[in-house]
């Protein structure tokens, strides 16, 4: 590895950093400055107060020395706009993918023309800062960096190289305006042509053009734990490869090769790695994604274009943006340049729709089916609830966003759709199953039983505990009992949502991700019918319960397959966890290929996967110095294991592992 | 026909071509002392105790009605942390048959075929024999220490796709001392198999000081000639699972 890559490793590059004190927000109401002349003003102060850092060796640059960005409105300010408007999470633009690609083939100077005046002033402020880089290449003597910033961000990109530092001035730029999640788009699809052009001429070796791409990759990790999001690594840098074009061609190509060759070198959590696959993808392509599975990143995750594509176009999208699909943060789909859906805005516990209608409706309810229709009217009574109360929503205006955008961001975009995740559906469905063979077919059990039990934390019951949990059909043995009611809750919730139109004129997808709230909404109820005890945390996204004992990865693959994802494709993975030992050879790695290959040829919407090893991760609890580089995938990002609060270090550790 | 079973591994990626899943026989003629199975030595049942998973509430103690409880003396229906679990299970070939064909339907052209292993799966030749019926024309292969008679031996594989044997030690007072038997219907089973038109593969675990050692792995080399040929690396953390079964692991500390 790189000089540049040990540095960065060991942290030194923070010695280059400072905070500021600036008490900007009274400074501002005191002018009475609006929104965006705040944003602007602060973009502009914060490019002002960067100062250009060169590490030796360094390839690609550009480095945040000012490590925080202080607040643009008062707290009383902040109040008020709250009141007036639906905020979303911290109320600046994020989950976007911006159309950085237009901008590189075109340049800086010639975006500014059709800029509005914040634009120009944040196009301004970028290409000073671009100049102290330039200043400072001249000062080290370095020509070859001095050649690159003399073009970009200015002019066009006119190579691989210069492509690839000027994609890193725009994303530092969104990243410094405030912006976040900021994602990285198809990046194999429009830096492509440049690297090829460059190969033709002789440029590069396959070597030494992966080794810029491992120093561009490297960059994305220089101020990432400045990037906080829930936890540490939970930035979204979400980097897309593969798929196919709006003709139907395959995209992938030798840069997406040489993508997940450099993630698979640099093992460091950023860029996020997701690759789009469907039937027509080769087998030894996933066999090559595999390889970086083993590194332990979590990545890549796989996207499904087969069942992805036309489920975006029902939903109403173009169908060339429809195939231009990338991902969020996380795993949420969205449409690159035009799209400003809001991908994460709310979630739907499924435990808790069970849990009302369990207390409320099981007495009463003389079936199955009525019981589930009491479970499905709470499910759209908590969506008209999430829905009714999204209303005003509002971002605060960023005037460079806004400049990378094919629309008018503050006005929304081509298309103004709200996901909303669908958690814990496995607790559900294997509830459900439950309720439905104990207390209607076997009529082993009586409502007023099971309740009295689930209310009291299966204190008393200990024998039916243990029906409950380790006895009982689960989601993921392939069981079409306890699969079907998956399927019917996935319906269900499709449908509560389907046909609701959000404040800004879009719809309302329904997704199967979980986020955060697999931890914060298992604690909204007690314990549940399946016999998760409370406080016992829900599976991520798309998973099997925690304690389910299921038959092994082929079964899951079958049970989380059945469902009828056309309803509910706001994204959100299958996850599998596999043990290191798995992937000790070539056979092994191939194999885990193809089982991902029939998870997609069954019609699997989006599966992520996992290697892990127990043994390190309880060794790393005990002494985190030792495991400084031991990374995890959480759900939807991967982060470095020591760095995790314990409560997310205990549920990976819960997960299901697969082992040979 | 019944037989029984300890275990079924759905994606078995070491046994064989493709993806597989892997059926585990229970009972075994030889005690290796080295054994990463001991659940699958007697043929009988075992209760297996988590212990690490115990908090100490005792209530497996209070006695129940369950008939499959009684010959264990402790209640295996109650535990919350489901520290009691039972190693064995009788079933109908016909019916696991059924039951494993289910993966073939799952993975269908990725599916690899079907690996017996144990244990001894030839421990149980009538039950291997009906379960083989059950799931032809898949492709099938067994895990086998070669330990039975000659003639079962010959049925057996006849029927087989692909045969994984072991040939731990060379020298047959060793292996008596290291695995309770001698090698010599092990051996005589290995020249059928050569002379066969099977194809197989011959396996050793390295077991440090034991089976690998230069002289053991060149007598080895000696006998089973140009054979293909896999050695294993052994890990001494498999010891783990004969706490659980209340035996004791003769390779400790080792």
């Amino acid at each position: 590895m790189t000089k540049t890559y040990n540095f960065i490793l060991e942290k030194k590059h923070h010695q280059f950093r400072h905070s500021v004190d600036w008490n900007l927000a009274e400074e501002y109401a005191e002018k009475g400055l609006s929104p965006i002349q705040r944003m602007a003003d602060r973009f502009e102060r914060l490019c002002k107060e960067e100062k250009a850092v060169i590490l030796e060796g360094e390839q690609i640059v550009f480095l945040r020395t000012v490590s925080n960005l202080p607040a643009i409105f008062t707290d009383a300010e902040w109040e008020e706009i709250k009141a007036g408007h639906h905020i979303h999470e911290l109320g600046f633009l994020s989950n976007l993918s911006p159309n950085y690609y237009d901008t590189i083939a075109t340049g800086l100077l010639k975006k500014r023309e059709t800029a509005d005046e914040y634009g120009k002033q944040a196009i301004d402020n970028i290409i000073a800062l671009s100049d102290k880089y330039l200043a400072e290449a001249r000062a080290q003597g370095r020509e070859d960096l001095v050649e690159v910033l003399t073009q970009v961000p200015r002019y066009p990109a006119r190579n691989f190289r210069e492509a690839l530092q000027f994609f890193r001035i725009l994303h530092f730029a969104l990243w410094l305006e405030g912006n976040y999640h900021n994602t990285v788009g198809r990046f194999d699809r429009y830096i492509y042509p440049y690297l090829k052009a460059d190969m033709d001429k002789g440029i590069y070796t396959y070597d030494s053009a992966l080794a810029l791409l491992e120093d561009f990759f490297l960059s994305f990790n220089k101020d990432s734990d400045i990037y906080v999001g829930v936890q540490q690594g939970d930035n979204g840098q979400s980097m897309m490869l593969g798929g196919i074009d709006e003709e139907g061609n395959d995209v992938y190509n030798l840069l997406s090769e040489l993508c997940l060759k450099a993630s698979c070198n640099n093992k460091m959590i950023d860029p996020k790695i997701n690759l789009r696959v469907s039937k027509s993808t080769p087998a030894d392509r996933y066999t090559e994604a595999t390889k970086l599975t083993k590194a332990g990143l979590g990545f890549p995750q796989y996207s499904n274009d087969d069942v992805v594509i036309p489920a975006l176009e029902a939903m109403g999208y173009d169908h060339v943006d429809a195939t231009n699909y990338t991902v969020a943060a996380c795993w949420e789909f969205i449409v690159p340049n035009v799209g400003a859906d809001v991908a994460n805005i709310s979630a739907m516990s499924y435990p808790k729709a069970v849990d009302t209608a369990l207390h409320k409706s099981l007495s009463t309810a003389e079936t199955y089916e009525d019981f589930f229709a009491a479970v499905e009217g709470e499910i759209k009574a908590e969506c008209d609830r999430i829905c009714s109360g999204i209303k005003d929503l509002w971002f605060i205006p960023s005037p460079f966003m806004n400049v990378l955008m094919d629309c008018n961001i503050y006005e929304g975009g081509k298309y103004n759709n709200f996901g909303i995740h669908g958690t814990g559906i496995a607790t559900a469905a294997d509830s459900l199953a439950a309720i439905k063979k104990y207390v209607f077919e076997e009529k082993s059990l009586t409502a007023a039983e099971l309740i009295a039990a689930v209310d009291s934390n299966f204190e008393n019951t200990p024998e039916l505990l243990h029906k409950l949990r380790f006895e009982t059909p689960k989601l993921g043995n392939n069981d079409d009992f306890v699969d079907g009611i998956a399927t019917a809750l996935l319906d269900a919730f499709g449908a509560a949502l389907k046909g609701r139109v959000n404040c800004r004129g879009g719809i309302f997808r329904a997704g199967t991700g979980s986020a955060m709230y697999y931890l914060w909404h298992a604690n909204e109820i007690g314990a549940s019918p399946d016999g998760r005890r409370e406080k016992e945390p829900f599976g991520t996204n798309y998973s099997v319960s925690l304690f389910a004992k299921v038959k092994g990865p082929v079964s899951v693959i079958a049970s989380m397959t059945k469902q009828h994802f056309e309803n509910a494709m706001n994204g959100g993975p299958l996850t599998l966890e596999f043990h290191q030992s798995v992937f000790a050879d070539e056979d092994g790695i191939e194999k885990v290929g193809l089982l991902v290959k029939n998870f997609i040829d069954r019609g699997g919407h989006q599966l992520q996967l996992n290697t892990v090893n127990l043994e390190k991760m309880l060794d790393a609890q005990k002494n985190p110095d030792a495991y400084k580089q031991l990374v995890v995938r959480i759900w939807g990002w991967s982060a470095y294991f020591v760095e995790l609060d314990r409560e997310y270090q205990d549920h990976v550790i819960a997960r299901q592992a697969y082992t040979v | 026909m019944i037989g029984t079973i300890f275990d079924i591994k759905e994606m078995a990626v070491h046994d064989g071509p493709g993806i597989r899943t892997t059926v585990f026989f229970k009972g075994c003629p030889l005690r290796c002392i080295w054994c990463h199975n001991p659940e699958g030595l007697v043929a009988q049942p075992q209760l297996m105790f988590k212990e690490a998973r115990c908090t100490g509430c005792r209530r497996c103690f209070v006695q129940c009605n369950h008939p499959d409880c009684r010959k264990f003396g402790r209640c295996i229906h109650v535990c919350p942390q489901n520290c009691l679990e039972v190693a064995g299970r009788t079933v109908e070939a016909g019916k696991l048959a059924s039951e494993l064909k289910a993966s073939a339907d799952i993975l269908g052209d990725t599916f690899g075929g079907f690996t017996f292993s144990g244990g001894e799966p030839l421990a149980q030749p009538e039950f291997l024999l009906s379960l083989i019926e059950e799931l032809k024309p898949h492709h099938l292969c067994i895990e086998t220490s070669g330990y039975t008679d000659p003639d079962t031996f010959g049925r057996v594989i006849e029927k087989l796709d692909y045969i994984i044997m072991d040939i731990k030690l060379a020298d047959s007072e060793k292996h008596q001392k290291y695995t309770g038997v001698g090698n010599e219907l092990i051996l005589k089973n290995f020249s059928i198999l050569k002379n066969s038109s099977k194809p197989y593969l011959i396996r050793t675990p390295l077991i440090p000081d034991i089976t690998d050692t230069e002289e053991n792995l060149a007598a080895i080399k000696e006998i089973i000639g140009g054979s293909p040929w896999e050695k294993l690396p052994y890990n001494v953390a498999a010891g783990a699972k004969y706490k659980m079964l209340g035996m004791k692991f003769k390779m400790e500390g080792k």
